[in-house]
């Protein structure tokens, strides 16, 4: 994971990275699919199954079929994001069809943000104790729709729905909170 | 197309958050790649995210990495076990590769002893074939062995015979039905005994059997005997008195009480 401080990899030069070493079935391939997209994936599998225990198991199978499938990956058809995207959904939907999947997300999602200073710990990094410093600057409400949006799997319309607003609204929040952020990291 | 109209849309943040179908996402990506623009925007903004995510604890669980990757080894252990069990085509491609070294030395070994078993079959098939000769010229001389034996102990019998004070010889000649025929007439003066030996009269044919007759003066010829048509000396009925001649006709199987004198082969006299 690049720090702010060091020169970030462009994200073409860490796609080619990883799709060459899944090509060569080097298993650092998978490392580094969860240290990038980990989150974003986990976030996709949030959108199908809200219980995020079970979001993580399906986490992991996606990582098995990512493995078992890299064979079939064409560059030429896809990035690299979409193509990881297409098996988190598919795998997604594969578990929602195994059982019955209609709790509701309101037990869930209590928004709570906590303050960060109170999360950290000893094995906090200094260049994650920088990070934290500078998103303390970033307003709660931003933070909570970055976090339902990326991270939390809810649509625009379902974070319309539980704010109030207008869907146009959401769209225009998100893109403020994410320039926000950028002016951070 | 207006590249910062693209952007401002908010496509991008809805690609990256996985807002998009996936046909939407491919074109997402290839707008990127025709775009340099888009392409920057669409990578600081992933970048941005992932630092937010460290440092808001927003990663996932390293405990997912590791289960996976427990999962990919249990996985590829059960494939290498089954390259062990199946015949699976593609599976029997990565089994030469694994174990190259000793599935070569095999196969030598193998088309070594294939081609010993062929020499050594072909040895086997040309022995057990001049086998089955020698057998089979075994049994011929067998065969004639005993014939000669047997030929020999019938003729040491009617030399046996032509040798005896005993007995009376009378050869009998064959008549207008069958002029090569012959045979002779033992008639033993001790026992009165008649013997036949066959020396030459055609096969009887079918339901049809040879006859001896002993004929007197004045008399009609008396039954001394049917016989088989071989070449043992054969002892037929006791015959008395003052025999002139003796004959043979051909009579149905089983004989006849009555000579069949127009069917007589055979006759000599006293």
């Amino acid at each position: 994971m690049p720090s702010a401080t060091q020169s970030i990899p462009t994200k073409t030069a860490i796609e080619t990275q990883i799709v060459s070493l899944l090509c060569q079935q080097d298993k650092q391939s998978i490392k580094l699919i969860f240290d990038y997209y980990g989150a974003a994936l986990l976030n996709v599998i949030s959108r199908i199954i809200v219980d995020r225990p079970m979001a993580e198991e399906v986490l992991q199978q996606v990582l098995i079929k990512v493995w078992n499938n890299a064979a079939t990956y064409d560059q030429q058809r896809a990035g690299l994001y979409s193509w990881l995207v297409a098996i988190s959904r598919n795998a997604a939907l594969d578990k929602r069809k195994t059982r019955d999947f209609k709790e509701s997300q309101t037990s869930k999602m209590a928004i709570e943000v906590v303050a960060l200073e109170n999360k950290l710990s000893a094995d906090d990094s200094l260049e994650k104790l920088m990070a934290k410093q500078l998103l303390e600057q970033l307003p709660n409400k931003y933070r909570l729709l970055i976090d339902m949006s990326f991270f939390e799997g809810y649509s625009h319309q379902e974070i319309a729905d539980k704010l109030e607003v207008p869907i146009g609204t959401v769209k225009t929040r998100i893109r403020t909170a994410l320039k926000h952020l950028r002016s951070f990291v | 197309m207006n590249v910062k109209e693209y952007i401002e849309s908010g496509i991008l943040e809805k690609y990256v958050a996985g807002e998009l179908s996936e046909q939407e996402m491919l074109e997402v990506e290839r707008v990127a790649m025709q775009y340099p623009e888009v392409k920057a925007e669409l990578e600081e903004l992933q970048e941005a995210l992932r630092v937010y995510a460290k440092a808001s604890d927003k990663t996932p669980s390293k405990d997912i990495l590791e289960k996976s990757l427990l999962g990919i080894e249990k996985g590829e252990e059960e494939r290498f076990m089954a390259v062990l069990n199946e015949s699976d085509d593609e599976v029997k491609i990565k089994r030469v590769n694994v174990i190259p070294v000793w599935s070569i030395a095999a196969t030598i070994l193998l088309v070594i002893s294939l081609g010993f078993n062929y020499i050594f079959y072909s040895q086997f098939k040309q022995t057990k074939e001049r086998l089955a000769l020698l057998e089979q010229n075994n049994s011929v001389l067998a065969e004639k062995a005993s014939n000669t034996e047997q030929e020999l102990a019938y003729a040491e019998l009617r030399v046996a015979h032509f040798m005896s004070e005993d007995n009376i010889h009378v050869r009998m000649d064959g008549l207008e039905i069958s002029p090569e025929s012959f045979a002779n007439v033992f008639w033993n003066k001790k026992s009165n005994a008649v013997f036949i030996s066959v020396d030459q009269l055609p096969e009887p044919p079918h339901g049809h059997q040879y006859q001896l007759w002993a004929i007197k003066d004045g008399q009609a010829p008396i039954d001394a005997g049917i016989f088989d048509h071989n070449q043992l000396v054969q002892e037929l009925k006791v015959i008395k008195g003052d025999v002139r001649a003796f004959a043979v006709t051909l009579e149905k199987e089983g004989g006849s009480p009555i000579a069949t004198v127009d069917k007589t082969y055979v006759k000599g006299f006293i």
